[in-house]
């Protein structure tokens, strides 16, 4: 008897623990559902007022950034310097959605949309672009038009201001960052990359099960192949030179082209083409551990990243095609049902800024993205003197070998063509 | 009376198997979080360091903070599924009726379809009702499917226990809630302690669920620690 | 009692009916409404079966098909063997310590993931088996090991849902198991049956409804399951729910509703099965009731 006593005595302790954890966490949650009280700017008010009083909005207040978090060097950047930068000069509290996937994050307002869900909502700033932003726009879950009316917009390329991955981009995200495919290898393995396509190919042959890409949709294996596409766009000389617009005659031979070079390729890739990488850890994981030799990304100092953090090998180096490499901008966008539009148009404008992109190209080496026009003489010594890691290369190399990102469409084509006459065969 | 030699064997297989079953797992995980540089062909990591726990108990990484949420809505769920699960599991254990088929296959509705599905549709109908972004909604929307695998748990604990029991205590002049604390409860307790704990685990373990009603404002662990683990943009 | 038995029968079943039909049905009600044409994101409201209809043609949907009943039946299998063995033998431990029951449950509270990523690192071709086979002499680099993961077979998957889901069945045969204690194995000892005749006609009844019923969930649970299946899978066939998955976010919206019929089906075949096991292993074993736990 006793002992039961004892026991039931414990479970009686454990529920009423749980019942008043539940009461308690009722009120918190209650709490903070309460969004902020104050009303949120309309696109239309914004085009009617002055960037001051934007700013003078946007102060005091908070606002909810769906950022990217896979890199523990940019949250640590961000959450630490960005926040406390625009805390002290805009007075606004910058607070991080972890995410992993921006697609999830489209899906949510998407979703909150279609069940009439126009305001009060939790995420006010995304980091996007391409493919993602299409859907966006296309499903309505953007605030805007906005990104011509900030001050910094000046900075940026007039390409990036029109189009994004051939969307017309109309003023909903605002370009932020700059990227560039690279490809990695590491010297000790292949102290001789093949740089160009056709050299890609012959390597390849002379080297079977060393070699592999990311499966599409991937975003890295996705841009690997849309380069030997824009390569037989770009060769194919009938109808005129190629102008970066979708034409469903230059597709068709282009991506037989592309087809044939993939599947000419495929059984003495990595596997022998059997299965692919379908995301960039196991490629990673599968380059570290030497069993393939080269790897991908669309940032320029991913693999200076990896050596410093002793995921790759130090002497691991980048290199681009010598027909160049596809370069594309990341954007930032207003949700339409954000809380504090304000909030996020100040830290938009100010994550475009020449101070902040110097700063976060010294603290993380991201390529600088602005124009150099709009710049002073100091910033543009800064620029130049912005320190690489041991396997980035220099932005006028870069900028040299630059390609721009061919019409959406002709990625949506080619990845369903992958997927059927490649991967399926 | 000796144990026949067949068994002591499978005794001592299983004994070995279930503590390499669980020790292995979790030294390697602490092996890789612990390891810098561990590539080919080294068999132990070439570089050691704490750089990664330092950085998931450091305040940019919101673990704390999200683990505390975690927690809060693991057990809010495991109270909620519990207290719905008891009387249904009562019920499916002791008596026999024409519906018990359908009422079983409908508790295991949630169990068998594919997540993606009932989720997305879950979400809809959340916004719909104003229970996004909130703890509550965050802890009904695990509800569906800690609730199941509960009942059907406490439903196990419940058949193992003969109704007479309870009966005689009633004739004896017990009130009911004598009853509960002096032969039901006991009884179930161990059953009810692994419902208990595998809701808690559940509700631990969502991440699509907490990230869609969550949104910005009920940040779990798996979400911080899935942004950190898979990223791909 | 002063309410009838039906009514408090119906009463006590409310709360979690409730959750499930309100919480749970409505949910998927909505989502089921989408694969059948209404609330399309693309802005349609109407009633249509093409969705459906254009499932029949897709050549990837059989593969994938095959390929998950293939692993799932196999993992579940395995785990439903492993796990009941495992269970029998820790049987007379269970009987003496309560840290048995721990010990299970700790393979349990670890993330599918988790124990894929645990998996990687031991049996991956560049993994810590092959480094001992390379530091042995056995083989020269990583292309020269056995693909475990990623492979035809789906091997990797396999033994990674065997890893967690044998635990798990062990864990509900060794509930069932501590409650019926050793008389019935007793009553046949005495009566002159061998160990085999006693196990077969004694114990494995007895225990068969939990390995049942746990097999029949992890069965469900595995067929529509995707994290592992994408990280230890192909990219082609994939397992159902991946291909589920990825035509549910692809960017061009109107192929949405086409990935929720293909989720549907998925629960429909499911379900299906689930109803024939449970009809052939009364038949076999001869239950009453093969569903109780």
């Amino acid at each position: 008897m006793k002992t039961i006593k004892k026991k039931h005595l414990f479970a009686q302790l454990l529920f009423s623990t749980f019942g008043a954890l539940l009461f308690s966490q009722t009120l918190i949650g209650c709490g903070n559902t309460a969004p902020s009280s104050r009303s949120a700017l309309t696109a239309e008010q914004f085009s009617r007022s002055r960037w001051d009083a934007v700013i003078e909005q946007a102060n005091g207040g908070e606002i909810n950034f769906a950022m990217w978090s896979g890199d523990e060097a940019r949250n640590r950047y961000y959450q630490n310097t960005v926040a406390a930068k625009v805390k002290q000069q805009y007075g606004v509290t910058l607070r991080f959605l972890p995410t992993n996937d921006v697609a999830d994050i489209v899906n949510k307002l998407l979703n909150e949309k279609g069940a009439g869900k126009t305001s009060g909502g939790t995420i006010d700033l995304v980091w996007i672009n391409g493919e993602n932003f299409r859907t966006a726009k296309q499903g309505g879950v953007l605030w805007g038009p906005f990104a011509e009316a900030l001050p910094n917009i000046k900075h940026f390329a007039e390409d990036a201001r029109q189009r994004d991955f051939g969307t017309l981009v109309e003023g909903y995200e605002a370009p932020y960052q700059r990227a560039q495919f690279v490809i990695a290898y590491d010297t000790a393995r292949a102290p001789d990359p093949p740089r160009s396509i056709e050299k890609l190919r012959e390597w390849i042959k002379t080297h079977p099960g060393r070699f592999t890409y990311l499966a599409p949709p991937d975003f890295t294996g996705s841009a690997f192949i849309r380069h030997i596409l824009l390569f037989y766009l770009k060769r194919d000389s009938t109808g005129g030179a190629f102008d970066g617009k979708f034409d469903e005659q230059r597709y068709q031979r282009a991506a037989a082209a592309t087809v044939a070079y993939l599947n000419e390729i495929k059984p003495h890739l990595w596997r022998k083409g059997e299965t692919y990488p379908t995301s960039p850890k196991e490629a990673d994981r599968l380059f570290a551990n030497s069993e393939i030799d080269f790897t991908m990304s669309y940032g320029p100092s991913f693999a200076s990243e990896h050596i410093a953090r002793g995921e790759y090998p130090p002497t691991t180096r980048t290199f681009v095609f010598g027909e160049g490499t596809i370069g594309n901008y990341s954007y930032l966008a207003v949700p339409f049902n954000a809380s504090n539009p304000a909030g996020a148009l100040v830290v938009i404008n100010h994550l475009m800024s020449p101070p902040h992109s110097l700063d976060q190209g010294r603290a993380l080496g991201s390529l600088f993205p602005l124009l150099p026009d709009g710049l002073t003489t100091e910033e543009r010594a800064a620029v130049v003197a912005l320190p690489l890691g041991p396997a980035t290369l220099p932005a006028a190399e870069l900028a040299k070998h630059q390609l721009s990102e061919p019409d959406a469409q002709y990625l949506e084509r080619l990845e369903k063509d992958w997927r059927e006459k490649v991967l399926k065969q | 009376m000796k144990n026949p030699t067949p068994t002591k064997v499978l005794e001592a297989l299983a004994i070995i198997a279930i503590t390499g079953l669980t020790a292995t797992p979790l030294a390697l995980l602490a092996a890789r979080s612990l390891a810098q540089s561990w590539y080919w062909p080294s068999l132990t990591p070439q570089v050691w360091s704490v750089r990664a726990w330092k950085y998931v108990f450091s305040p940019t990484a919101d673990v704390l903070p999200a683990l505390a949420t975690s927690l809060s809505v693991a057990m809010v769920v495991t109270l909620f599924a519990v207290i719905v699960a008891l009387p249904a599991a009562r019920v499916l254990a002791w008596e026999e009726f024409r519906a018990k088929r359908a009422v079983i296959f409908a508790l295991l509705l949630p169990v068998l379809t594919p997540p993606l599905a009932a989720t997305m549709g879950v979400h809809a109908l959340f916004l719909r009702y104003g229970l996004t972004d909130t703890l509550i909604g965050v802890a009904l929307s695990h509800l569906t499917l800690t609730v199941p695998y509960a009942t059907l748990m406490l439903t196990g604990s419940f058949s193992r226990l003969d109704p007479d029991y309870e009966a005689q205590a009633r004739t004896l002049g017990a009130k009911t809630i004598d009853v509960w604390r002096s032969v039901t409860f006991p009884a179930i307790a161990p059953g009810l302690a692994v419902a208990a704990s595998f809701a808690f685990l559940i509700s631990w373990s969502q991440y699509l669920t907490t990230l869609l009603i969550g949104g910005a404002r009920i940040v779990t662990l798996p979400l911080t620690l899935v942004a950190f683990q898979w990223g791909r943009r | 009692m002063l309410l009838n038995f039906t009514v408090r029968r119906w009463l006590m079943l409310a709360p979690a009916l409730a959750v499930i039909g309100v919480l749970f049905a409505g949910g998927l009600a909505l989502a089921a409404a989408q694969s059948l044409g209404y609330f399309a994101p693309t802005g349609e409201n109407a009633l249509t079966l093409r969705h459906y209809v254009s499932l029949v043609d897709d050549r990837e949907i059989y593969a994938s098909l095959w390929l998950t009943l293939k692993l799932a039946t196999a993992a579940t299998m395995i785990s439903a063997v492993a796990g009941s063995a495992l269970a029998l033998g820790l049987r007379e431990v269970a009987r003496r310590s309560r840290t048995i029951n721990l010990l299970l449950q700790i393979p349990l509270s670890v993330p599918h993931l988790a124990m894929a990523g645990a998996l990687i690192t031991v049996i991956a071709p560049s993994g810590l088996l092959a480094r001992g086979a390379y530091a042995l002499g056995f083989i020269q680099q990583p292309a020269d090991f056995p693909a475990f993961i990623n492979d035809r077979y789906g091997a990797g998957i396999v033994l990674s849902y065997v890893l967690k889901e044998a635990p798990f069945i062990a864990l509900m045969t060794l509930a069932l198991l501590a409650r019926l204690g050793d008389e019935y194995e007793q009553a046949a000892r005495v009566l002159g049956a061998s160990a085999w005749q006693r196990f077969r006609h004694v114990t494995l009844p007895l225990v068969a409804p939990a390995v049942v019923s746990s097999s029949l969930m992890v069965f469900a649970f595995i067929f529509g399951a995707f994290e592992v299946p994408f990280i230890l899978g192909r990219p082609f066939p994939a397992m159902l729910s991946v291909v589920a998955q990825q035509r549910y976010l692809d960017v061009n919206l109107a192929v949405r509703p086409g990935a929720i019929a293909l989720a549907v089906v998925s629960a429909l075949v499911t379900a299906a099965l689930a109803w024939a096991y449970m009809r052939l292993t009364r038949a076999l074993i001869g239950l009453e009731r093969p569903f109780v736990l």
